[in-house]
Order: C-alpha cells, then structure tokens, then sequence
C-alpha cells in the first residue's frame, strides 16, 4: 500500500485529491454552509414587524435562552421518544440483521430487499397508514380486544384509555417503524464483513456459543450499531412528522414547534434559533456517545 | 376550511379524503419559503402583460388558487364549472387546488409581496380575517367592479363588510358556520352545547380545528364571552379552558379539514367542524350531526381577492362575474354543501329538474333561518399586536 502510495505521488500532481473533492465541497458549501450562516442570522435578529418579513441583525441571544425556556418540554420529549424508538430499533433491529447475515443463505438478497421494500412508498403514506392501523376502530385495536388485552395493555400504559392513535405508544411506534431500516442495514453490513471462522476459533478454544456471540460477534459489530444508532436517533428527534399524524396535541415534538413558528407564526428568529438549539445538544449527544464508546474506526 | 361536494359517491369520498391528507402532506414537507413558492404553480410563463381598452393588464391567461374541492369538477360525464367557464369565455384558466391553510398560504405568499413582487396567482379565496390584514398590508389590488356587474347579487348581509369596510377589494366564494359535529353512535346522545366538548365522558374522542377563530371562537361562546368583541385579556378564561382540556387528553387531535377522516373513522365522538362538510358526509354516514351549539355558533366568509400586481386583472373580473351568475352559483353551492353569497341560488337550486338538487332549496345548513343566524358571531378583526398574542398563545396549546 505504501508503495502504491509512492508511485501515485510522484507520477501525479497534488491537485487531484482536490479535485476530487471540489463537487462535494462546493455542495456543502451552497446548500449547508451558507443555508446555515442564513439561518444563523435570523437566529440572532429581531423581527422589525409582524409581516414584513424584515429582519435586523441586532445580536440577540436572547433568542437562544427564550427558545429552550419556552419549549424545553417538547425538546426533552423528543430525545426521549427518538432514545425510545433508537433501543427498540437495536432490540428488533439486531437480531434481525444477525439471522439475515449469518442464516440468510441464498435468501440473504431477498431478505434485505424485504428490508428496503417500505423505502419503495413516502414516508408519509406509510405514516399515514399507521392512522389507518392504530385507529379505534383499526385492525390493532380489533385484535388487543378480540383477545381482551386491552385493559392489560391500558394498565401497561401502551394503550390510553382503550385507544392507541394520538399516545406516546404511536409516536414512538412509527418512529421505530420508519427507522428500522436504518438501523437493520449498517448492523448487517458489519456483521456480514465478520470472518465466521472466528466463531470456530471460539469453539476451539472451548467457547460456549454464547459467549462468543458477546466477546466476538458482537464487539466486531458494533461500529454497525454505532452509525445505526446515529442514523436513527438524529433524524428521530428531529422528526415532525410521526408526531403530527401519529400524536396527539400532548406529544407534539420540537420538529413540528420549528414547523409551526416557520409556517403558522412566521416568526423565522425563534425558529431558527429552536433549530440551532436542536443541532447543538445533538451535536454534544452525539460526541458524548462516541466518547463513550471510544471506538475509533467509525468509518462503516 | 374544506369543503365539499353534497351530492357525492363514495368513490368521489375516497378522492376527497386523498387529497385533503395530500394538502396536509404538502403543507407537511415543504421546508422553505422558497420552496413554497416553488411549489405554487405549474403555470410560470407569463407572457409580457398587454393593455386592454380599460388601461388594465391583461394576458389572456388566468391563474385561481382555491381550497380543495371548493368547486364542481368535471367528472362522471358532468362538466364542471371551471371548463364551463372556459368555454363561455375562451379564457385559458388554471385552476390549482393549492391553499390549504391560510397561515400556511401567507407563509408562502409573504416573501414576494413584502418585497414588491407579484404573486403567481391572480385570485385567492383566503378567509376573511386574512383578507382585512392583506388590506391594511396594502398587498391586495382593488377589484375592477364596474368589470363584474353581478357582484351586485351579492347577499345584502355581505356587502361592506367588516373585513373590508368599502366592499373594493373582496368579493366572498362561500361562507360558512362553525359549530359541532358528532357522531351518535359513538357519543350515544344528541349533543346541543360547546361544553358538550368538553364533557369527560368523550376523553380522547374530541377534536377541534387549528383554524384558531373557529377553536377559540366556540370556546369563548362557551364562557359567555363574544368573540366578535374579545380582546386578549378576556379572552384567558376560554384559552385555559381549552389549555386544561389538552392537558387532560380531553382534546385527541387538533386538525385540518382532515377532521373528517377521523370523524369517520369513529375516532372522534364529537369535533369543531364546519357545516358544509358535514351536510355533504351526512348523506354517506347517516349517524353523523351538525349542529350549532346553544351557546352560538361562528360565522365566517372565504373571499376572492386579487393580490397586489396580478396580471390577468381582466380575466379575474370576468371569472368573478361568472361565478356571481346565480345559475353557475347555483352548481357551485349544490357541490360544496356552503353558504352562497350570491343571491338568488336557492330559488336556482328549488328549479332544479334534479329533485336531490333541488331539496338542496331546503337545507338548513345551506340556507339556515334568521334565528339561526342570529346566534352566529364573526370573530374579530384582530389588530397586528392583538393577532400575535392570540396566536402564540393559540400556537402553544396545539403544539404542546
């Protein structure tokens, strides 16, 4: 590899990794750098009235602190139903990746593209459809009734008073059914690079298959669950659309507050500087994480 | 505000619902004000404006943005209103679907306008209360009345009104009442009061609009407070009624026009709903009520308006002169089940050869009696000051 290295670096001039990377560049550039050098303008201006759509940069941090002091609830509650909906991906997401990986065989295409296949419809039909599912009178509610576990289920808190649509349980729920996917494919991808022969070196060496799921399978893998933890979680919280459709006016997240201030109130200041607040604790979430997992070839 | 046709089959209901979920998707996914704008219309070439003999401007192409399913279609053999229209005046129109929420559409519209820029449409129909601001924006163009001779069947209770005191710039599409729709097989009883809403035996089962002066306008009804009259710091009682009733899980959803799926659906016993709707979604679910509470219901106009720098000024005057023609009037109000403000509809509708149409003549919801207007009340026009309390304050009750 080094020598390769070498040779390319003589033969060719310095110019070309640069020119590789200029298209991305410039992307991020107009469509991430300066979007956001916008938006953070109007995170720091003052409206000079309700409608003219005028606003004046007066450095107003006010903005920021107003923003977490109005909706802190909303932010707390998104972190928490995007934490929810992230472990009960991993919990359903895991051994699903894992039997496809390893038992999948001839069907392992198949299987994957059963795992894609909701990809094929809009996100927002296929949230849409939950209202259809989880509706009082729905086929879920048919069923929990039919077999009288409703009451276990209030009891349970799943369900609110016998109903299911516009609770914390069909937030959640569509969150952790949007994102599975996301979740399912990075785990898989790590898993399928493992050497299974490492499990008969295990075996060898008078491992239980147990224990050589959690000392080898299982630590080779987790880049996977890392990078599908942050793929879930980060969109998830700044979701806005499970809570419109799935909640109800008590589990409204942060997203659809930013919406609302955009494109009800247009008060572009305090929604600008909501989203700001959104990126920044994600931003500390997702370094304390990766601190926390201190692994450092991330580079699924 | 939504609307509807009242003579209907359920595959037209099916349409209906599609799309009314449509419209809440695209007011869902669009990101940008830009991208709003973007969004507003397939019809961008505007050729070089020419003048007409009356020194407007004229393209010989007209642009109308309405509410979903606020006019007859074409369909099932019958040709609707907006082909009719083309035919008589050989005006190419574009007839979009595209405002589904009035603050959604003053987003959209916002950026252009406050910049001095035209808007693609010719005519919108924002709500009334949206009208008197775009006025006092000076965003708005005066209608060329001496253009539309049959604004002069407009109903007398709506010329000068309060919105727009000089009766220039606006001409209403429908009017229509707010009050409550239930579901008896779910609520198991005739409901007759707002406090009905608010009864704990229908936890979880209430719905009630985002459209803030139909929400807070019953709500305030409800603790003998006039809405037409109201200013912010008599109006706490009714907000922290309706801000205790979310806290409580009372309140399921507050919705869009898509307060019919759940009504439907049995999700919701009871809602704030609008009477159109539900004389049109009564025919299919017999089980489904309207009724304007004891305490009074509201009353409210969505209006045709041209916005300030529109092109197709002249076209615009002859479409509003062709739907204030009580025959085409008529055809409008018998599919969208509203209040006509043209008048003369009902005795057009009572010699209907169709004896569904012209039973339509008798329609309480559609031509409701004196008494019954007497208990309507129109939501105050709202300064800018007072309109930003009332809809923060609005804002963090639905949003939680």
């Amino acid at each position: 590899m080094a020598r390769g290295g070498e040779d390319r670096n003589q033969r060719k001039g310095t110019w070309q990794p640069y020119a590789m990377l200029a298209p991305g560049m410039l992307w991020l550039l107009l469509f991430f750098l300066v979007p956001m050098l916008i938006l953070l303008r109007y995170a720091l201006s003052e409206p000079t009235d309700r409608f003219s759509g005028k606003y004046e940069l007066t450095f107003r941090f006010a903005n920021f602190t107003d923003a977490i002091g109005d909706f802190g609830s909303q932010f707390l509650r998104s972190f928490a139903y995007a934490g929810i909906a992230t472990v009960l991906c991993i919990v359903l997401g895991y051994p699903l990746a894992y039997f496809i990986a390893t038992k999948g065989g001839r069907y392992k295409n198949l299987l994957l593209g059963l795992v894609v296949v909701p990809f094929f419809t809009s996100y927002l039909v296929r949230t849409i459809a939950w209202t259809t599912i989880m509706g009082d009178n729905g086929p879920l509610l048919a069923i929990s009734d039919g077999l009288s576990l409703t009451g276990l289920l209030d009891a349970l808190k799943i369900t609110t008073n016998g109903g299911m649509l516009q609770t914390q349980t069909a937030v959640i729920g569509g969150l952790t059914y949007n994102f599975l996917p996301f979740m399912v494919l990075p785990i898989y991808v790590s898993l399928e690079k493992i050497d299974l022969r490492l499990l008969d070196a295990a075996k060898d060496l008078y491992s239980t298959p147990r224990r050589a799921f959690w000392k080898v399978i299982f630590p080779l893998s987790l880049p996977g669950v890392f990078a599908g933890t942050l793929l879930t979680f980060i969109p998830a919280s700044g979701d806005f659309v499970n809570a419109q459709f799935l909640g109800g006016p008590n589990q409204q997240m942060i997203g659809n507050v930013i919406q609302n201030q955009f494109f009800k109130l247009n008060d572009f200041a305090t929604a600008a500087a909501l989203s700001f607040v959104l990126m920044f604790i994600i931003t500390v979430a997702v370094l304390v994480y990766a601190r926390l997992f201190g692994t450092d070839e991330l580079s699924v | 505000m939504n609307r509807q046709r009242v003579r209907t089959v359920q595959q037209a209901i099916n349409r209906r619902q599609f799309l009314g979920r449509g419209a809440m998707f695209g007011g869902a996914v669009m990101l940008s004000p830009a991208l709003l704008a973007a969004c507003g219309s397939d019809d961008d070439d505007k050729p070089g404006s020419s003048s007409t003999s009356a020194g407007r401007s004229s393209t010989g192409d007209l642009l109308v943005s309405n509410w979903p399913l606020y006019i007859d279609p074409t369909e099932d053999g019958v040709t609707g209103s907006i082909d009719l229209f083309k035919e008589a005046s050989g005006i190419d129109v574009t007839y979009n679907e595209d405002y589904n929420d009035n603050n959604e559409f003053f987003a959209k519209i916002q950026p252009d306008l406050a910049a001095g820029n035209a808007i693609e449409p010719d005519i919108i129909a924002p709500t009334f209360w949206l009208v008197a601001r775009l006025i006092s924006l000076g965003w708005l163009d005066k209608l060329p009345l001496d253009l539309i001779p049959n604004a002069a069947n407009l109903v007398s209770s709506l010329q000068k009104p309060s919105w727009d005191p000089t009766g220039e710039y606006s001409l209403p599409w429908q009017s229509g009442m707010t009050g409550i729709a239930y579901n008896i097989d779910v609520t198991g009883r005739e409901l007759d009061s707002v406090d009905d809403l608010f009864d704990p035996a229908f936890k979880g089962k209430i719905g009630m609009l985002t459209e803030m002066r139909d929400t807070l306008g019953l709500t305030l009804l409800s603790v003998g407070k006039d809405p037409n009259t109201i200013t912010f710091d008599d109006a706490a009682d009714a907000f922290d009624k309706l801000e205790k009733a979310k806290n409580d899980g009372q309140i399921r959803q507050f919705t869009g026009n898509d307060y019919q799926d759940d009504l439907i659906a049995g999700n919701f016993a009871a809602c704030v709903a609008w009477s159109g709707d539900v004389a049109q979604l009564a025919l299919d679910t017999p089980s489904l009520r309207f009724v304007i509470p004891d305490e009074g219901g509201m009353q409210w106009s969505d209006c045709m308006v041209i916005p300030k720098g529109a092109d197709s000024i002249v076209e615009a005057a002859k479409f509003m002169d062709y739907v204030y023609d009580p025959v085409n009037a008529a055809r409008i109000a018998a599919y969208v089940g509203y209040n006509s403000p043209v008048a003369g509809v009902q005795d057009e509708l009572r010699a209907s050869d169709d004896p569904a149409v012209a039973a339509l003549a008798d329609s309480a919801l559609m031509f409701p009696d004196d008494a019954t207007l007497g208990r309507l009340k129109v939501f105050k026009s709202l300064s800018d000051d007072e309109e930003a309390q009332f809809d923060e304050r609005f804002s963090s009750i639905t949003t939680g």
